[in-house]
């Protein structure tokens, strides 16, 4: 993880709304604001961690703003903001959570530590991957007693051990339905692309 | 290991091996070995030796269809329940030879690569067997190898990680299939990785043998089968 804030990007129509959240969020978050789809679009980058998008609002609909970041590629979470609960068809449309209005403070920072979490998972395991990639490698091409030797394969092996704890570590361990749903619908996510 | 249950899985009586008689919850073992070998007819004894001691079982299959894996897992504990079952039918479409499955839970998922529809139908069918009363679990998996055929090595080892994590959340036994004799050893010692325990099976002669690495330090003998 970097040292900078994570950087939430709120897109909601409603200026009181909108304003609620930034400043519940302010502490420990880089926010930022738009007040309609085109304009989140236009502050979207890169550097954005989670995007808090309301789906009802005039102009460009949260719907399309949504498949717009995903045919984009980027790497952002997306917790819908709805008045009303959605059927199952949430997995399938391509966000990672959602939230029902009204939502409380306690509730709106818990599922941005969540979507952030399911982040870090994210990356940890692909570092987790590379790692045991590089020693299957080694594995491979070295024999037993230069394996013994190579130090390159010792620090290998119990970084492998460390990123196996901090997984475990990471969403209480893949405890919930949604984090799990949500883990693998990202890997197959990828495959698509 | 599981914070769930201190419940240990027994499944010696399937293989006659030590460590099988007590393996801890969220446990996972990669079963491995070439071509008809009967990798799948062994997972199909270690969960129905679990449902006749009154736990559930849940197979994702990319190979048979949900009916047979019903009929083969009923045909080896007779008088099982139905709501002791689910059934995750990874080949698409709809199930042709029947529509009545004696109560069992039946997901059908897209391909082998729908992960998201693989992991909803495993969601479901640990709930329902949860829900039905069943504390202990366990899952099959068959096979990696056609997995394998349909996303990358990437993908694959990343799902079996997150699985093996649900599994250890839920306290279930983890089984995973792999056609030894398809894969270079790179790509086996990396899906290896995964789990905590293997059993490899070999054939020589005309005798099927099968010895367990991991879950202890040592490997066990080779047991004719």
């Amino acid at each position: 993880m970097s040292d900078r804030d994570p950087v939430v990007l709120i897109v909601e129509d409603e200026p009181d709304v909108a304003e609620t959240y930034r400043l519940w969020l302010q502490d420990g978050y880089e926010v930022r604001v738009a007040q309609n789809g085109d304009e989140g679009l236009d502050k979207l980058d890169d550097e954005v961690d989670v995007v808090l998008l309301d789906r009802m609002m005039p102009g460009l609909s949260g719907d399309r703003v949504l498949e717009l970041i995903r045919e984009e590629e980027l790497g952002c979470r997306v917790a819908m903001v709805t008045a009303v609960e959605p059927d199952f068809g949430i997995l399938e449309m391509g966000f990672d959570a959602y939230l029902s209005k009204p939502i409380g403070s306690d509730q709106l920072k818990e599922t941005v530590e969540n979507l952030l979490d399911r982040s870090e998972y994210d990356d940890l395991l692909q570092e987790y991957y590379s790692l045991v990639e590089k020693q299957a490698t080694l594995e491979a091409t070295k024999s037993r007693v230069e394996l013994a030797d190579s130090e390159e394969y010792e620090r290998l092996t119990s970084e492998i051990g460390a990123l196996r704890d901090d997984l475990s570590d990471t969403l209480d361990g893949i405890e919930d339905d949604e984090d799990f749903i949500a883990t693998v619908r990202r890997l197959g996510d990828v495959e698509e692309y | 290991m599981s914070k769930n249950t201190e419940r240990m899985y027994d499944f010696a009586d399937v293989l006659d091996v030590e460590v099988l008689s007590s393996v801890a919850p969220g446990s996972t073992v990669l079963v491995s070995g070439p071509a008809m070998t009967g990798k799948e007819a062994l997972m199909f004894d270690i969960l129905a030796d679990g449902v006749r001691e009154d736990e559930g079982a849940v197979v994702v299959t990319t190979g048979d269809r949900a009916g047979s894996v019903i009929d083969a897992i009923e045909s080896r504990a007779p008088g099982m329940a139905g709501h002791q079952l689910g059934i995750v039918d990874c080949r698409g479409g709809s199930d042709g030879d029947r529509d009545d499955y004696g109560g069992a839970y039946v997901h059908h998922a897209g391909s082998p690569s729908d992960l998201t529809g693989i992991g909803i139908g495993i969601t479901n069918s640990f709930e329902r067997i949860q829900d039905a009363g069943f504390e202990e679990g366990r899952l099959a998996l068959s096979s990696l190898s056609t997995m394998l055929t349909y996303t990358d090595e990437q993908t694959v080892f990343k799902f079996c990680h997150v699985l093996s994590e649900r599994l250890d959340a839920a306290g279930f036994l983890g089984c995973f299939a792999i056609d030894s004799s398809a894969h270079d050893d790179r790509t086996l010692q990396i899906i290896t990785q995964v789990f905590d325990g293997l059993i490899e099976i070999r054939e020589t002669d005309g005798t099927r043998e099968a010895r367990v690495k991991g879950l202890r330090p040592d490997p066990s003998g080779w047991i004719e089968l």
